[in-house]
């Protein structure tokens, strides 16, 4: 919401989401155990190697951070695919979820039952 | 109704973050004792190897590696002062730095700049070093002037000292500078006794403080030993900042970065104090995760955040002051 919660921004909400995702990130914490502190990996490595081509690193890879609407490329590759602001790509992802998302439809029967109840209200207060 | 007043109690009086357990802080500093002691750290110069084998430490002269005993490292972490005054050029900018005390200082140091009125993504000048330092000047809470941007309109050679005397004509405020070597280090102190008006009175308020980075994974190369070195000696505050990342020159993992990153800090703290003991240090931490998919440092990542909180604590149970990467 903006506007201290008085108007509604679609492409706001998309990027909430993107970093309520980050907050969960940072909320699960850093575990720490022997499986994660890695000391002898770190001593096999020493000062002249790289971390990159450890089976731990291949292994834990997926445990990354992986945002969709942040863009981590650096600025030439940024720029050529567009150069679009984060809240332009929001806009973007929010239309395409209002046109496209399809969530599981209410049961017929219930639907129509819970249509009866609304319509009968609007009777009941007159505003049919 | 009558609401006596209570006995002492317990107020949080702010809020922080605890990231670690005191077991969990624990097993990263064991972890990093380990480390230093039988991985050890690759120094490039041989005054640092000098300092390290004087005090006690095993050093390698055809490798270069230097293994620090644990007793060496944890007697280095409680002789560095747990408080240290960053001095502004008006008094009323001093700045107190200690476990704890949370304050705020602008990004160091940028390559490339925004032009304020064009927009342009362009190359930084010494004009905008002056226009960073003077925007600094007037921010109520950014609390002192840190490298902003390297100037390229001035030789690469002694640019450090061109951005030093642009951010001491245009802040009142304490002025963190990046020397390259002993050379530029001495040129810095020269240049702030100049403004304190002697070299004593400088040492006495310090209006500059420099910072250096090791080299990931585990190496301190001669710019950063010669300005811990010298820094040392001139008992100014030195920032030791590691910059070290998850995946590539780090384990993959927070834990296994936190220690490489803190094995890289210790290590440059040790040698300060074997220069000098007492010397101040700060704790600095740059530290971020690559990603794998891009090979880029992602520096505005929840790995940022929950490395710098890491960070922080580990500085907080060494009562060190510490510099900690923002986004």
């Amino acid at each position: 919401m903006i506007e201290s919660g008085v108007t509604f921004d679609f492409a706001q909400l998309v990027m909430d989401n993107e970093f309520a995702r980050m907050i969960k990130y940072c909320v699960a914490g850093i575990q720490v155990d022997d499986g994660t502190l890695m000391i002898d990996d770190i001593a096999r490595v020493g000062s002249f190697g790289d971390f990159l081509s450890l089976d731990s690193t291949y292994a834990f890879m997926r445990t990354q951070s992986q945002p969709s609407l942040l863009d981590r490329r650096v600025r030439d590759d940024w720029k050529a695919s567009g150069g679009s602001d984060l809240y332009t790509r929001a806009s973007e992802k929010a239309r395409e979820i209002v046109a496209d998302h399809k969530p599981e439809p209410l049961d017929p029967h219930v639907l129509k039952r819970l249509q009866a109840i609304v319509e009968a209200a609007d009777r009941e207060m007159g505003v049919a | 109704m009558k609401r006596n007043p209570h006995a002492g109690r317990q107020r949080s009086g702010g809020l922080s973050l605890n990231v670690f357990t005191q077991d969990e802080l624990h097993d990263i500093h064991l972890g990093t004792l380990e480390v230093l002691e039988r991985t050890g750290v690759w120094i490039e110069d041989d005054e640092p190897l000098d300092i390290y084998a004087d005090g006690g430490c095993s050093v390698d002269r055809s490798t270069h590696i230097v293994k620090i005993p644990p007793h060496i490292v944890e007697d280095a972490i409680r002789s560095a002062p747990a408080k240290v005054i960053h001095h502004g050029r008006d008094p009323k900018n001093d700045l107190v730095l200690e476990a704890g005390r949370v304050s705020f200082c602008n990004f160091d140091e940028g390559i490339m700049v925004i032009d304020p009125d064009s927009g342009e993504h362009r190359k930084p000048t010494l004009k905008d070093v002056a226009d960073i330092a003077r925007l600094v000047d007037a921010l109520s809470d950014i609390d002192t002037y840190e490298s902003a941007v390297g100037a390229a309109d001035v030789p690469g050679e002694t640019q450090c000292l061109h951005n030093t005397l642009a951010a001491l004509q245009n802040t009142t405020k304490h002025c963190g500078s990046e020397a390259v070597s002993a050379y530029h280090a001495r040129k810095l102190i020269e240049m702030g006794a100049v403004v304190a008006g002697s070299e004593e009175a400088f040492h006495e308020r310090p209006m500059i403080s420099m910072g250096v980075c090791p080299v990931s994974p585990l190496k301190l190369t001669r710019d950063c030993t010669e300005v811990i070195i010298e820094t040392a000696r001139h008992r100014l505050n030195d920032t030791i900042l590691s910059m070290a990342l998850s995946g590539a020159s780090a384990p993959v993992t927070l834990g296994g970065t936190l220690v490489v990153h803190n094995a890289e800090v210790l290590a440059g703290l040790t040698l300060a104090q074997l220069t000098e003991r007492g010397a101040p240090v700060i704790y600095g931490s740059s530290t971020a995760a690559m990603d794998l998919r891009f090979a880029t440092a992602a520096v505005g990542s929840p790995e940022l955040a929950l490395i710098s909180a890491g960070a922080t604590q580990l500085a907080r149970q060494y009562r060190l002051p510490s510099y900690i990467a923002g986004a």
